[in-house]
């Protein structure tokens, strides 16, 4: 009897998480990058660049005017923010002008550098 | 009252928002009060954690929008949200973290709470607005230098020959069958900016029905005041003169003379700029009137006629871009001047070069000019203003929105630029598209302020649902030439047509006319003026063109 262990379930286990997988992998390159810019607040500042520049080159005023078309086709009170969302993002992701997506890599390259990741 | 454009009105809760508020209260508002973190640019944010980025919950995800349920606090991704909604019951009620924004996970969308905002907005440093007495100068004279432009010879009209023709038309019909008031002033040697002026005054309802209604009385002024220098007497006997009925062009010398009296710096018969003339008229009317009155009334705004018609208040932000706090002040002004929108995109960035063209981009519009007024203006590096909280020198944003309109809008086009190449000013020629009926509600502070923060419900500051906001064009004063050599007219709307007043000569004209004009000053009054002063004008007898001439007896 004695040389058997036997694993008695303790009562202050924490529940099984529903998805195991992610929280034993490493995290990714991404995910790190990702992290490093909100700790340090790098994230916020890049966001209001790129705000500045989406409006700055007529892109806002574009998604507005899609928004609209579509508010008005289906009609003010059977649309919701979900909808919206949907609507423009493939059309918003794509419309995006290279120069803006190429200063914000630059940014964030150097941003990288400083932070010697 | 007004039909308000429904998109202002705030939007009703839905049926699960009223419920979390009739069990919950404010209680979740006030849970997540603390953790909501603001950023000088108007927004907010929710921060739970310390540190870190936020995860779901249940899948540990962190791209996307991720929500917080104001139930059980616990965070979850969109997907992972609506499943929470369904499981748990109840837990309808969301925040999105990153824009502390409102969710309701049943109805799928998102929904607003002028409590929650309320909340939302308490982390905003306001700032308190100071009580800053600049006088009654003009914001144009802040912000612009004005440059003189002139009269000349040339007129330039973008289609020359078929205006000469409508022209023409016109003026085989007697002209006794115009509306009252119209009479041509006579050009006393390169006045054509007095002329010009003078005929949107002559118009504009409120200050028109004052003078036409004894308003002005000329001896009670004499007795009041010794000396006999009054420019409101002399534009009380200008408007006798030109609503006598007598159609023959008058001349304004004595006006003119009273008018070098008080402004002895532009006493000549050079050029003149007619910004310049109209202020200094509203400042002559103001002065003597504030001569003659009780000294002891400082607060209150003036009662003069130049100052009751014209007078409007705007206010400026100015918001420290560290720590986001904003400072207030208010200054009146008589009109607005603002800079000619002209779309300055760089080629590689610009909208345009896709397939579906931005139809507003390429021509400058009265709308565009007021947004260019009102929009958030980064001030340069070398601009720092101290920041009261910080106590340090900081980069600021300012930017600026009408507290009160007035009755009459004057809207002054700055129609030059200087060329720090060649070391001058020249004339913006440059075709602006404008309203005759103009809604001024997006310029007001309360819609500015309101915008700032984005989509949050709260009352600013003058927030008064039944303010006149409609305007309706009554006269444009046009520029034609250059700098040096220029002319000035001016367009009268008066029941629905539109005269073209060239110093001594009235003439009808089509609308395009004066939409193909450099329009340099606009003249917009408070719609239900405007439809009282058409009433008043309908009393006589119309044009040919429609109706049977009849002969007047008596203007």
């Amino acid at each position: 009897m004695f040389g058997v262990r036997r694993m008695r379930p303790s009562v202050n286990r924490p529940p099984t998480p529903d998805v195991q997988e992610n929280q034993e992998k490493e995290p990714t390159l991404q995910e790190t990058i990702n992290i490093k810019l909100i700790e340090s607040g790098e994230k916020e500042r890049l966001m209001e660049l790129l705000r500045e520049r989406l409006v700055e080159c007529g892109w806002k005023d574009e998604m507005k005017a899609i928004c609209r078309a579509f508010i008005k086709k289906k009609g003010r009170n059977n649309v919701t923010v979900d909808d919206l969302v949907h609507v423009i993002t493939p059309k918003g992701r794509a419309s995006v002008p290279d120069s803006i997506k190429a200063e914000l890599l630059q940014r964030i390259r150097k941003f990288l550098v400083s932070a010697a990741l | 009252m007004s039909s308000r454009n429904p998109s202002y009105t705030n939007p009703k809760p839905c049926k699960h928002l009223e419920d979390y508020k009739l069990r919950h209260g404010l209680s979740g508002y006030k849970s997540i009060q603390r953790h909501l973190k603001a950023t000088p640019h108007g927004r907010t944010s929710v921060e739970m954690l310390n540190t870190g980025v936020p995860r779901c919950n249940s899948c540990n995800g962190f791209q996307g929008r991720l929500y917080l349920c104001l139930i059980c606090n616990s965070v979850s991704c969109l997907d992972h949200t609506l499943l929470h909604t369904q499981s748990e019951d109840g837990h309808d009620l969301a925040v999105d973290i990153e824009r502390a924004e409102l969710y309701c996970c049943v109805c799928c969308d998102q929904v607003y709470d002028p409590d929650f905002d309320k909340v939302v907005m308490s982390k905003h440093n306001m700032g308190v607005p100071r009580d800053d007495k600049h006088g009654d100068e003009s914001i144009g004279e802040r912000l612009v230098k004005r440059r003189r432009l002139g009269l000349g010879v040339a007129e330039e009209l973008v289609d020359l020959k078929k205006s000469k023709q409508l022209v023409s038309m016109r003026d085989r019909r007697d002209k006794s069958c115009y509306p009252l008031g119209l009479r041509g002033l006579n050009n006393l040697g390169s006045t054509c900016f007095m002329n010009s002026v003078l005929q949107a005054l002559l118009h504009a309802p409120p200050f028109r029905n004052y003078f036409l209604s004894e308003g002005h009385n000329h001896e009670a002024c004499r007795r009041r005041s010794g000396d006999r220098l009054c420019l409101s007497c002399d534009i009380d006997v200008v408007f006798s003169a030109v609503f006598s009925g007598d159609r023959a062009p008058y001349s304004p010398a004595h006006f003119l003379y009273s008018w070098w009296q008080h402004s002895a710096n532009l006493a000549s018969y050079e050029q003149q700029d007619a910004h310049e003339f109209f202020i200094s008229v509203l400042d002559g009317i103001h002065e003597k009137e504030d001569k003659s009155r009780n000294r002891n009334r400082d607060s209150g705004d003036c009662q003069c006629i130049a100052h009751r018609v014209f007078s409007g208040l705007l206010r400026s932000d100015v918001t420290c871009m560290t720590c986001g706090s904003t400072s207030t002040t208010y200054d009146p002004c008589v009109d607005i001047s603002v800079d000619l929108d002209t779309s300055n995109f760089s080629p590689t960035d610009t909208v345009n070069k896709r397939s579906k063209p931005n139809e507003n981009s390429s021509i400058s519009t009265l709308l565009g000019c007021l947004d260019l007024f009102t929009r958030q203006e980064k001030l340069g590096p070398e601009q720092k203003l101290f920041c009261e909280t910080c106590q340090e020198m900081r980069d600021s944003v300012k930017q600026m929105s009408i507290r009160r309109l007035p009755l009459v809008l004057c809207l002054h086009i700055k129609r030059f630029e200087h060329s720090p190449v060649r070391k001058m000013w020249r004339k913006i020629d440059r075709y602006l598209q404008f309203p005759f009926s103009l809604d001024m509600t997006p310029y007001l502070s309360s819609s500015i302020v309101r915008n700032r923060f984005g989509n949050r419900i709260f009352s600013v500051e003058g927030d008064e649902s039944d303010i006149n906001t409609d305007f309706e064009i009554f006269a444009v004063v046009s520029h034609s030439g250059t700098l040096e050599s220029g002319h000035y007219v001016t367009f009268l709307r008066l029941r629905n047509r539109w005269y073209k007043c060239d110093d001594a000569w009235i003439t009808e004209v089509d609308e395009e006319i004066v939409r193909a004009s450099q329009c340099y000053m606009m003249f917009y009054v408070q719609k239900m003026l405007y439809q009282k002063a058409d009433e008043d004008l309908s009393s006589l007898p119309l044009s040919p063109r429609r109706d049977a001439y009849l002969p007047i007896a008596s203007c």
